[in-house]
């Protein structure tokens, strides 16, 4: 059994720091890779530290000469203006999650600039990312495919004293499906393309559908050629279900035609509209954090089947704020088409305020 | 102050006036009913601006009645009421909480130590607590107070504590406070009683506020105030409302009325000063308790909880009473620290708490591994042992099996004077029932206990059980019989579930008999975990068992099973609903499958391997099993040659803690979305798709047919039916009739509501404000508190939302300085003050500073400090500073007096807006008013931003024109590039600018001026230097001092202190001594004019070349006038003369004045004569001209009209 604050191994990094980051309680976390054959922290951690270092004031951190032991004394959060350039090993997503944990609560509103990849297969992508998040701003100013990147994204965002109780209960129908068709360095008909493979599939369901495409070109196109995706349905409650797929980078593995590509992602976003809930499997955790963060009152949230990440989260929340949720499955009914099963997640706050912000 | 009787109004009774009034009473009309119309004029618009002044001036007070709406988390049975009973020494503290304990209870508390809690009535409860005269005590318990009883010597005055004690108040949040005039009978005389009376009462208004309640306690009688005075005082208490305060709501807080060392006494022996593990028990107030968070101890520090637990409250309140007041019974009295406490719960023990004790009890607690001791040992050691330990699962069974068999007494612990004994005998007797039905090894043991049991119950029925403990029985009783009837279906029906217990029972077998029995509980506790998910109500046994969860609940089991306290009773009752749900279960399958047994158990089986696929219990998968999966990764190790470790990358096992961070979830590729069948599963998450039918446009306009579908025609008198609903009853009509009235009723109801609704909001949306709704949301989310987790049990509420307010809980702290139990003193109160999220770290903090203005010296930068912050007291330096105009920090060196500035701290990290006080020293009385300071936290920022004016001098060594070369002022060339572009200065305000700078000297520079310098010119440049902050933060320890000693603490002292006590003087610099003054006699030269000058000058301005007149020589000089006798004579007869000759002269002229004078009257006289004459004679002229004017014009008109 590990002592409090203490971690084994790379996994859930984020979550880790970010909590940590959040709760201000030092972490320390051993055995990072430490029996791989290249042990320690990879590039893109190191980039995510530093980023974190960046929207923080009076952080301490200490890495061990191997890199395999981490410690981390959270600083308070401060925000400002920040430009970062983010390691091409991930793409932007990965950073943008954990700063959109953190945006409302610093000291003063951030306004962020990632440079690095904007869209790969492995993390979700701006357009994807936070559909429930407060009047945050996020925009591509150039779009960088993996594996050279070039790509910059702005990211915005309000601070807030404490949050409301969350009441998602009741996802709605879908009213209509919007996406957006990339390419960049390819030609433009892939775009095209991929519009019209994944209308053939979304447009059996409902008739509301609008896939933009959007070609960069010149410098605002970064260093790498693809294309992808991006999908979003939106209810007449307000809340979004999101799906991506991206090309496979250059040079990595096989290359796919933009057919399948669009199919695919209609595909991927029935998955996610078939696991339902009120928002979609990879914001789980951001859901869950909001609940969490809210003051002393009961917060529920209908999500779908929890993933591995979203599990780790929950323990993680445990770990760090004493939490646990209600966890209650709902099945679905006998005559009723909505999908699989859904999760209803009910927890009390922590009574968090943001004491970063300052009272004139 | 008194009024003075005014003079009345005195209405006419005659007179126009009087006339009048009578005339409108005759009339009866009431004038002012239309006033507007009779008066328009009065009430039109005068003024445009005026009317929109006061408009504004409304709505502003309007609003500013308004608070913002919070949500109301208020428990539903609230913790005690803390009354601090307050004053200065000898002014009769103790006895008030004395009598009002003999009040409340109808008892005698001899000594009033540590805090006493009573219940007064049917839903409310007091804890008295006597605060000493101690500013740590003060500050500490205006901090928990809730309402305070301040008590003041009438025939002394108020004395310096009380006003403290309201400023410490006013900063943390104003509780209730209500005075009490004490001594009163002696006064003689009346008047001056009065006197004093109303002095004490309106200077306690100023402070509290106009018309704060004060009471008065006239006298004594046998050393006890007058029963009808405390019991007025006891009816005020009792009916006092309370505000919510902000920090109080937003953190939980105990104040501890129970202590206890858990320390092993084998470790103290071997060394005396080892740090302590203490659990501390008392009701939790403020918010919800999270388990092992960190908590604020006042007086020692900061802690993290080790483990946080709740016990039965050890004074309830009564039950819901129909009759108005307690009686003797309910009336409990709860004072562990005052050795008053009837039974003491434990976390799993109960035994009475003797006066003596306390320290008996902790002396005989022992190591839980030695197992004979154990044998031996009575059953109160055995238990406090329990109490203590932390043991593994086959010895924990051990001793619960000597405990049963020796252990029958339990009973007999019942208090006569509490009436309050809680043993409990049900639980066991029901667990025995399970053995019985599930194996046969154990009964022998089990009945023998069961006869026992019984027993037990029977002598306290006899003895008179409190009527919480008959209602739990029956409870008990009632859930019994099907109990019994489930565990004999289950085997039969679900072999799944007998299938794995047999497994595991066999191999368990061998072990004990015991054992199995705990094994079977653990089941038990397993279907009870699960028993939150509605999807598996037929779940078996869980294969994963090894969450922490489990380990509690099966510690806490064999705990209940050995000596049945309370923590039984929250059991119980969460496994009704659980086997009523199975029960209710099998009834259905029965139902469903007639009498085929076989076809039912094999369907049973399929059902329940389906579940375990489908629906693993989330919550355990989530919470529970986590450990299990990332712990066993070591075994797979294989040495090389013995001396190596082959060190390869995992595979399966470390790829849980090194995988890849990624929160996409990849979807089973289970779903064809091509196929129709799968793509219309989820046909209804569109629009396109079925509507639920609450929803359904369709049935919408239907609803709204039946809602306006009857109306009646005003014109033509027809009335028009809805046609909906005959047809329903049409068809209807057929079916049960009574099920058809149920139907309609809620139609109806249906119907009215949605009416209603339509109603409202066509007609209150005009009224709702922005307001209205927050509130109105703000009711829900408290509505939805409430219900979400009211049904939950206890023992799984708490881990979900904590530990609610109003529950008594025991929290144990481990790593506690020896020196809080060795010096432990209950008359000082311990409060556990527990902290938010990063609330326990450290940093800078800013906060607006005001010196108090009755503390009698100002505060000077960088002398320490004692703060009382959020919980905490602690000693720190802050740096005083004020903001200027453009924004900049600057250091004070002494705070401003009666103006606030800034002050940074490095202190505990606190939300902003907490307001804070400071004092100087808490050890002894040195100041007239100790409270130095109060604020209010503003900002917490890691960096600080105070600077310090700095001049650097240097001196021109070389002029140019208007260029100069400067040194001093730095002292490498580097120093200077960063300078380089900066303004500088002369002190004669010739301004100008760095330059660059010079290799030689060092430091030296090029400057130019706006004008040339002289060489005696001092050259200076302004700059700002950051002040650091010290890093000290000291908590203030005053309860780990000795008894006795305890006011006494000092912290670092101040420099001034620190030289006064040393005898250190400051050597006074030498120039600011005073020496005597020696002036110099100037010397002035003689002014020289060339001789040309002199030449040109006029000779006004000429140097006068005479010498200086010397003597006059003798025979200048001229001798005085002596007359003879003769001259003298003739002399004095001219002089008599010549005044003769005056004397006449003057006379004269006077009579020559006053004919003249006469003269001129007389003249005038004729004057006037003549004047009236002329103007007689000038009148009679003109008269006779305006006749002959007149006359003139007559004639003239004539002419003219005969003309016309």
């Amino acid at each position: 059994i590990l002592s409090q604050g203490t971690f084994e191994g790379c996994n859930c990094f984020r979550q880790r720091l970010v909590l940590s980051t959040l709760s201000g309680k030092r972490v320390k976390i051993r055995n990072i890779r430490s029996k791989d054959d290249n042990p320690g922290l990879r590039d893109f951690e190191a980039s995510f530290i530093r980023l974190l270092d960046k929207v923080t004031n009076g952080t301490r951190i200490e890495i061990n000469q191997t890199g395999t032991v981490l410690f981390y004394q959270p600083g308070l959060l401060y925000g400002g203006s920040v430009e970062h350039e983010c390691n091409v090993q991930r793409s932007i997503g990965y950073y943008l999650e954990a700063l959109l944990m953190l945006a409302p609560f610093m000291k003063t509103p951030l306004r962020a600039v990632l440079k690095g990849v904007t869209n790969d297969p492995t993390d979700p992508s701006v357009s994807v990312c936070p559909f429930i998040s407060l009047s945050s701003k996020r925009r591509v100013l150039k779009r960088g495919m993996a594996p050279a990147g070039g790509g910059e994204v702005l990211f915005t965002c309000p601070v807030r004293r404490s949050m409301k109780p969350v009441h998602l209960t009741e996802p709605g129908k879908i009213k209509r499906i919007r996406g957006t068709a990339f390419s960049v360095r390819v030609s433009p008909q892939m775009a095209n393309r991929i519009v019209d493979s994944a209308r053939s599939i979304l447009n059996k369901f409902i008739p509301d559908i609008y896939i933009y495409t959007d070609h960069m070109k010149g410098a605002s196109s970064g260093k790498s050629p693809g294309f992808g995706l991006t999908l979003v349905a939106e209810t007449v409650n307000g809340t979004f279900l999101g799906a991506e797929v991206v090309s496979t980078p250059q040079g990595q593995g096989d290359p796919v035609l933009p057919e399948d590509l669009g199919r695919n992602c209609a595909k991927l976003l029935l998955e996610e509209v078939y696991r339902g809930g009120c928002v979609d499997s990879t914001n789980q955790s951001l859901s869950l954090l909001y609940m969490t963060l809210g003051q002393q009152d009961v917060s529920k949230t209908l999500l779908g089947p929890l993933s591995p990440y979203t599990v780790e989260f929950l323990r993680h929340i445990r770990d760090f704020f004493q939490i646990m949720f209600k966890i209650e499955q709902q099945k679905p009914g006998e005559d009723e088409q909505k999908g699989g099963e859904k999760v209803l997640m009910t927890c009390v706050g922590a009574g968090y305020s943001n004491i970063n912000k300052t009272i004139k | 102050m008194e009024k003075k009787e005014q003079k009345r109004h005195q209405h006419k009774h005659s007179g126009p006036k009087a006339d009048k009034k009578n005339r409108k009473k005759e009339q009866g009309t009431e004038p002012e009913r239309d006033e507007r119309k009779r008066n328009p004029r009065a009430f039109s618009v005068q003024s445009a601006v005026r009317m929109a002044k006061t408009f504004h001036r409304t709505q502003d007070i309007k609003t500013k009645k308004h608070h913002i709406p919070l949500v109301d988390r208020t428990p539903l049975e609230p913790p005690p009421v803390v009354v601090v009973v307050m004053g200065p020494p000898k002014v009769g503290k103790s006895t008030l909480i004395r009598c009002l304990i003999k009040n409340y209870t109808r008892q005698k508390l001899s000594d009033i130590c540590g805090p006493v809690t009573i219940v007064s009535g049917k839903k409310r409860r007091l804890t008295f607590i006597e605060c000493n005269n101690d500013i740590n005590s003060m500050i500490d318990l205006a901090k928990v107070a809730d309402l305070v009883l301040m008590l003041i010597d009438a025939s002394f005055g108020f004395e310096m504590e009380t006003f403290e004690f309201l400023n410490i108040c006013q900063v943390h949040g104003f509780p209730r406070v209500m005075g009490v005039l004490t001594h009163l009978d002696t006064f003689k005389n009346n008047k001056t009683l009065s006197k004093t009376k109303k002095r004490l009462k309106h200077r306690f208004w100023t402070e509290v506020y106009q018309g704060a309640k004060l009471f008065y306690l006239s006298g004594m009688v046998y050393g006890e105030y007058q029963t009808q005075e405390v019991k007025n005082l006891g009816r005020f208490i009792s009916v006092m409302k309370f505000r919510p305060l902000v920090w109080r709501t937003s953190h939980p807080y105990v104040v501890a009325d129970r202590m206890e060392d858990l320390t092993d006494p084998e470790d103290i022996r071997l060394n005396p000063k080892c740090d302590r593990t203490v659990s501390l028990y008392g009701y939790l107030r403020g918010t919800f308790l999270k388990n092992k968070c960190q908590v604020h101890i006042p007086g020692v520090g900061d802690f993290s909880v080790a483990d946080v637990s709740f016990l039965p409250d050890p004074c309830p309140l009564p039950e819901v009473i129909k009759k108005r007041a307690l009686n003797v019974k309910e009336r409990l009295l709860y004072a562990p620290m005052a050795g008053v406490g009837g039974l003491v719960y434990d976390k799993d023990a109960v035994y009475i708490d003797m006066p003596s004790g306390h320290g008996s009890q902790q002396q005989e607690v022992r190591p839980t591994t030695e197992l004979v001791q154990s044998l031996i040992g009575t059953q109160a050691t055995l238990d406090a042992k329990m109490a203590a330990s932390k043991v593994s699962l086959t010895c924990l069974m051990f001793s619960v099996l000597i405990v049963r068999k020796q252990n029958p007494m339990e009973s007999r612990e019942w208090d006569e004077r509490a009436q309050r004994e809680r043993r409990r005998a049900v639980f066991a007797d029901e667990d025995d029932d399970d053995d019985d039905d599930d194996d046969g090894d154990g009964e022998q043991e089990s009945d023998e206990e069961e006869d026992e049991e019984e027993d037990d119950e029977e002598d306290e029925d006899e003895e008179g059980v409190t009527t919480l403990k008959k209602h739990d029985k029956t409870a008990a009783e009632t859930a019994a019989p099907p109990v019994k009837k489930q565990k004999c279906e289950v085997p039969m029906e679900m072999p799944a579930f007998a299938d794995s217990d047999d497994e595991l029972e066999k191999s368990e077998e061998d072990e004990s008999e015991e054992d199995e029995s705990e094994e079977e509980e653990e089941n038990e506790e397993n279907e009870e975990m699960e028993e939150g998910e509605p999807a598996k109500k037929s779940s078996g046994p869980d294969s994963g068992l090894c969450s922490e969860d489990d380990d509690e609940d099966e510690e806490e089991d064999s705990d209940t099973d050995e000596d049945g306290d309370g923590t039984v009773k929250s059991k119980m009752s969460s496994k009704h609903p659980e086997e009523e749900n199975i029960d209710t279960d099998d009834a259905e399958m029965e139902v469903q499958n007639g009498h085929n047994l076989e076809d039912l158990a094999q369907k049973a089986t399929e059902a329940y391997l389906r579940h375990q696929l489908a629906a693993p219990n989330l919550r355990k998968l989530v919470y529970g099993t986590v450990a299990e999966k990332e712990e066993d990764d070591s075994n797979d190790e294989e040495e090389l040659g013995g001396l190596f470790k082959v060190n390869r990358p995992e595979k399966s096992k470390k790829v849980r803690a090194d995988a890849m961070d990624c929160s996409r979830f990849q979807p089973d590729n289970s779903h064809d979305w091509d196929q129709e069948e799968v793509r219309s599963s989820i046909r209804d998450c569109f629009v396109t798709g079925k509507w639920e039918e609450d929803k359904d446009a369709a049935t919408l306009l239907k609803e709204d047919e039946e809602l306006y579908g009857d109306f009646e025609d005003l014109e033509t008198g027809q009335v028009h039916k809805a046609k909906t609903g005959n047809k329903d009853q049409a068809e209807e009509a057929p079916q049960v009739k009574l099920d058809d009235d149920e139907v309609q009723k809620n139609k109806r109801l249906e119907k009215k509501r949605r009416l209603k609704e339509r109603f409202d909001a066509q007609y209150d949306d005009g009224d709702a404000t922005y307001f209205d709704d927050l509130k109105e949301e703000m009711q829900k989310q408290a509505e939805l508190n409430r219900q979400e987790f009211e049904d939950v049990d206890d023992e799984i509420r708490v881990q979900y939302e904590g530990f609610r307010p109003g529950m008594y809980v025991r929290v144990e702290i481990p790593a506690l300085p020896c020196e809080f139990v060795t010096n432990f003193d209950p008359h000082y109160p311990i409060i556990l003050g527990g902290l938010g999220p990063s609330e326990g770290n450290v940093g800078y903090l800013q906060m607006r500073l005001k010196k108090h203005r009755w503390h009698n010296r100002i505060l000077k930068t960088r002398d320490p400090l004692i703060l009382s912050l959020g919980w905490r007291r602690f000693q720190t330096i802050p740096l005083y500073y004020i903001e200027d105009h453009n924004g900049r920090h600057r250091l004070l060196k002494y705070t401003p007096e009666h103006m606030h500035c800034g002050a940074t701290i490095w202190g505990p990290i606190t939300p902003q807006g907490t307001g804070f006080l400071a004092v100087q020293t808490v050890g002894g009385i040195k100041a007239s008013f100790r409270i130095a300071a109060t604020g209010v936290v503003l900002d917490l920022d890691k960096s600080v931003t105070i600077v310090k004016k700095l001049k650097l001098i240097g001196y021109p060594y070389k002029i140019f024109k208007n260029t100069s070369f400067i040194q001093g002022m730095f002292n490498t060339v580097l120093e200077v590039a960063k300078f380089e572009g900066a303004s500088i200065r002369t002190v004669s305000g010739i301004k100008g600018q760095i330059k660059k700078a010079l290799r030689t000297p060092p430091g030296a520079f090029r400057a130019t001026f706006e004008d040339r310098l002289l060489m005696s010119d001092i050259v200076f440049l302004r700059s700002w230097y950051p002040a650091s902050v010290p890093q000290l933060y000291n908590p203030v320890t005053s309860l780990l001092m000795p008894v006795g000693q305890k006011e006494t603490w000092a912290g670092m002292r101040t420099l001034g202190q620190l030289k006064h006590d040393l005898g250190i003087r400051n050597k006074p610099n030498q120039d600011s001594l005073y020496k005597p003054v020696v002036r110099q006699v100037r010397h002035f030269n003689p002014l020289h004019i060339p001789k040309e000058l002199q030449k040109a000058l006029p000779f006004k301005n000429k140097p006068k070349q005479m010498q200086a007149k010397g003597k006059t020589p003798r025979d200048l000089q001229r001798p005085a006038v002596v007359r003879e006798p003769h001259e003298k004579k003739v002399a004095a007869l001219l002089d008599a003369l010549s005044s003769v000759y005056a004397y006449k002269n003057k006379k004269a002229r006077a009579e020559q004045h006053a004919k003249h004078k006469e003269f001129l009257k007389q003249k005038e006289k004729q004057e006037a004569e003549r004047q009236k004459r002329m103007k007689e004679e000038r009148k009679k002229t003109y008269r006779a001209m305006g006749q002959k004017e007149k006359k003139k014009l007559k004639s003239s008109l004539k002419g003219a009209s005969k003309d016309n």
